[in-house]
C-alpha cells in the first residue's frame, strides 16, 4: 500500500470522506437484507410494513415455522441442492476433462475439439430453437434439463485449459510410461493438481444452479421439480397480485393467517442464507479464477 | 538391438491404444456438443419457415424473409429497439465507470482490516438470484416501502407512488439495480490492475511533489488503463444485452412500453404466444448483430491495444 504523499490535512479529510462513503456503500449493500430479515421476523397482521425500519416489530419467528414446515417448500430446497450437488460435481467433472484432452499435445483430435467448443461460445441456436430442441430431445418436464445442457461450459474449459498447459509435461509423461490410462490420469493427477482453478469454477457453478429459475420457467412448466428460486419467484408474483387487487381475505387465506410479506420475506431470507454462509470462505478462490481469466484475455 | 525394438513396438501399440483412448472420449464430447450446441442452430432455419408447432421443420413451408420484414413494420419495433438501447447505454454510461470508482476509493483505503471487510460485502449481491434482488426491490418500491417512507420523512414527495407500477421510473431503478448487484464484483479485476503498478511509480511521483489526487490521476488511472479499455471495448461489443431475467422478474403489464427488450420480445412472442416462426427471427437477427459486435469489438482492440480477446 503506498503512503507516498505528504499528510496535510487535505489528505486527512480525504481519508475520512472516502471511508465515510466506503461506510456508505456498504450499508447500501446490507441494509436491503437487513430490512428483509425485520420483515421476515415481524407481526405484520397488526403492523405495516413501513412501520419496520431497523428492528423487527413484535419479534415473532411464525414465517420461518410456517416455511421450514411447508412440504412445498422442502421439496423446493431439496431439489435445488439436488440441482447444485449434481450440476457442480458433473459440471466440474466434464469441462475439466474436455479441457484436459485439449492440453495433450501429440493428441491430434485436441485442436479440433477446442475449436468445436470455442464456436460454441460466439453461435448458438437462441433460445426457442433450443427450446425446440429440447422438447424433442425428452428434456422437457425432467430433472436433466438442469444437468446436461450445462455439462460442458466453453469458457471455463479455457480457464482450466490454460491452468494445465502451466504444468511441466514430464507430470503427466511419467504417468503415461507407467501405463496409466488418461482418465485415471486425468482423476489421479490433474484434478488434484487444479484444485484452485476448479475451486474458482465451482464458485461461479454452484450459484449459477441454486439462482437459475427462468430455465425451470421455460422447461419445467409442470412443477414437478420446482426449485426454491422459482417458489419464490411464484410468492412474489402472488403478493403483487394480491396487493393489486387488495382482496386480504383472499390473501390471509392462501398463506394461513400470516401476511404474505413475512411469508416472502422469510423465503428470500431462506434463499439467501447458503450463499452467504459459502461465498465469504470461498472468496479467495473465485478472485483466483477473475485474475486467471484477465491473464487469459 | 532386439529387446529395444520390441520396446518401440510396445510404445507404439500403447501409444495407438492411448490415442484410441482418447479418440473415445472425442467422440463422446462430440455427440454432447453435437446434441445440445449444434442441433439446435439447425433449428434457426425455423425463422425463414412457416413453423407449426406439433409438425416437423422439414415439412414447414419456406417463407423467406417475411418474418424479420414483419418485426421491422411492428408497431412493437421502435420501443423494444428503443429500451434495449437506452438500457444498455445507461448501464454503460453508469455501470461501467461505477466499479472503476469503487476500485479507486477501496485502493486509497489504508484499514487493510476494515478495507477487506467493505469488500467482502460488497461482492455479496452479485452471489445473490435476481429473484432475491427483485423481492427485495418490490419491499423498498412497495407503497408501503421504506423508499417512501424516506422521501416523504424528507419531503422530497408528498404521496406514497407505486415505483414498479409507473414506466417513468423503469429505467432507472433497472439500472441501478444493475449497478448495486454488479459494481463490487466487477472492481475485482480493476483492483488486481491496481495492485500490479510499480510502487516506485508513487514513490517518484511524490518527489516530482504529487499530492493525493495527483497519484490517483496520473498514476493509478494510467496504470489500470489498459483493463479499462479493453473492458469498455467487450462492453461495447455485448450493447444488444440490455439484460433479461431482470426485466422479466421486475416488469409488469404496466411497465411494459419501458422494459421490453429485444430478448424479452422474443420470448414473449416465441414461446409464450407460441409464435416460435416469429420469435427465432427476432432472436436469431439480434444474435448475428451482436457477434458481429464483438468480433468488430475484437478487431478494435486488436488495432488499438495489440490484444486479441478472442
Amino acid at each position: 500500500m503506498h503512503t507516498y504523499y505528504p499528510k496535510t490535512v487535505w489528505t486527512r479529510l480525504f481519508d475520512l470522506f472516502n471511508c465515510l462513503a466506503l461506510f456508505l456503500f456498504s450499508f447500501l449493500v446490507l441494509f436491503p437484507f437487513w430490512n428483509q430479515i425485520c420483515i421476515s421476523a415481524s407481526n405484520l397482521k397488526v403492523y405495516s410494513m413501513k412501520d419496520v425500519v431497523w428492528l423487527p416489530i413484535d419479534f415473532n419467528l411464525e414465517a420461518y415455522q410456517m416455511a421450514l414446515t411447508d412440504v412445498r417448500i422442502g421439496k423446493a430446497a431439496l431439489i435445488s441442492v439436488l440441482r447444485v450437488l449434481v450440476g457442480t460435481t458433473t459440471s466440474l467433472f466434464c469441462t475439466g476433462l474436455l479441457a484436459y484432452v485439449t492440453t495433450i499435445r501429440w493428441f491430434r483430435g485436441a485442436k479440433y475439439l477446442r475449436r468445436i467448443f470455442l464456436f460454441t461460445m460466439y453461435f448458438s441456436g437462441g433460445m426457442i430453437p433450443t427450446y425446440l430442441a429440447y422438447i424433442n430431445l425428452g428434456l422437457f418436464n425432467s430433472f436433466w434439463v438442469y444437468i446436461v445442457p450445462s455439462l460442458i461450459n466453453a469458457y471455463y474449459m479455457l480457464l482450466i485449459a490454460s491452468y494445465i498447459a502451466g504444468l511441466p509435461d514430464a507430470l503427466t509423461e511419467a504417468a503415461r510410461i507407467d501405463g496409466a490410462s488418461e482418465l485415471r490420469i486425468y482423476i489421479r493427477l490433474i484434478i488434484p493438481i487444479c484444485v484452485p482453478v476448479f475451486a474458482a469454477i465451482s464458485v461461479y457453478t454452484a450459484v449459477y444452479h441454486w439462482n437459475a429459475w427462468f430455465d425451470t420457467t421455460l422447461y419445467v412448466p409442470s412443477g414437478d421439480w420446482d426449485t426454491l428460486q422459482i417458489y419464490l419467484r411464484r410468492i412474489l408474483l402472488e403478493v403483487e397480485a394480491f396487493s393489486k387487487i387488495e382482496d386480504a381475505s383472499t390473501a390471509y387465506a392462501k398463506f394461513k393467517s400470516l401476511a404474505p410479506q413475512s411469508m416472502r420475506a422469510a423465503v428470500t431470507i431462506i434463499a439467501t442464507v447458503p450463499i452467504v454462509i459459502v461465498y465469504p470462505l470461498l472468496q479467495r478462490y473465485f478472485i483466483t479464477g477473475i485474475t486467471i481469466g484477465s491473464v487469459k484475455q | 538391438m532386439k529387446p529395444t525394438r520390441k520396446a518401440a513396438i510396445t510404445r507404439r501399440r500403447k501409444r495407438f491404444i492411448k490415442e484410441r483412448e482418447l479418440w473415445i472420449l472425442f467422440a463422446i464430447m462430440l455427440v454432447w456438443v453435437g446434441v445440445i450446441c449444434y442441433y439446435p442452430m439447425y433449428g434457426l432455419i425455423i425463422a425463414f419457415k412457416q413453423y407449426v408447432p406439433g409438425r416437423s421443420i422439414q415439412s414447414a413451408a419456406w417463407v423467406g424473409f417475411k418474418y424479420f420484414k414483419q418485426f421491422f413494420s411492428s408497431p412493437d419495433f421502435p420501443y423494444v429497439i428503443r429500451n434495449t438501447l437506452v438500457i444498455s447505454g445507461l448501464n454503460l454510461l453508469f455501470g461501467f465507470p461505477a466499479p472503476i470508482i469503487l476500485a479507486v476509493m477501496l485502493n486509497e483505503m489504508r484499514m487493510r482490516r476494515t478495507k477487506r471487510i467493505i469488500q467482502t460485502i460488497s461482492y455479496l449481491p452479485h452471489f445473490i438470484s435476481w429473484v432475491v434482488t427483485a423481492s427485495l426491490l418490490f419491499t423498498l418500491l412497495n407503497s408501503e416501502g421504506l423508499i417512501n417512507k424516506f422521501l416523504l420523512d424528507i419531503g422530497l414527495i408528498d404521496t406514497r407512488i407505486n415505483w414498479l407500477n409507473d414506466g417513468q421510473y423503469f429505467w432507472g431503478i433497472l439500472v441501478t439495480a444493475n449497478i448495486w448487484k454488479n459494481v463490487g464484483f466487477s472492481s475485482i479485476i480493476f483492483l488486481s490492475a491496481m495492485s500490479g503498478i510499480d510502487q516506485e511509480l508513487y514513490q517518484a511521483g511524490a518527489v516530482d511533489g504529487l499530492g493525493r489526487a495527483g497519484q490517483i490521476w496520473h498514476i493509478t488511472l494510467p496504470g489500470i488503463r489498459v483493463t479499462v479499455i479493453l473492458l469498455g471495448i467487450l462492453q461495447l461489443g455485448s450493447i444488444l444485452n440490455a439484460g433479461f431475467e431482470q426485466q422479466l422478474l421486475l416488469g409488469n403489464d404496466l411497465t411494459r412500453r419501458y422494459y421490453e427488450v429485444i430478448d424479452t420480445y422474443a420470448y414473449k412472442y416465441g414461446v409464450q404466444l407460441g409464435n416460435y416462426s416469429y420469435g427465432t427471427a427476432v432472436g436469431l437477427m439480434k444474435g448475428l448483430i451482436s457477434v458481429s459486435l464483438v468480433f468488430l469489438a475484437n478487431a478494435l482492440s486488436r488495432k488499438t491495444m495489440d490484444i486479441a480477446v478472442i
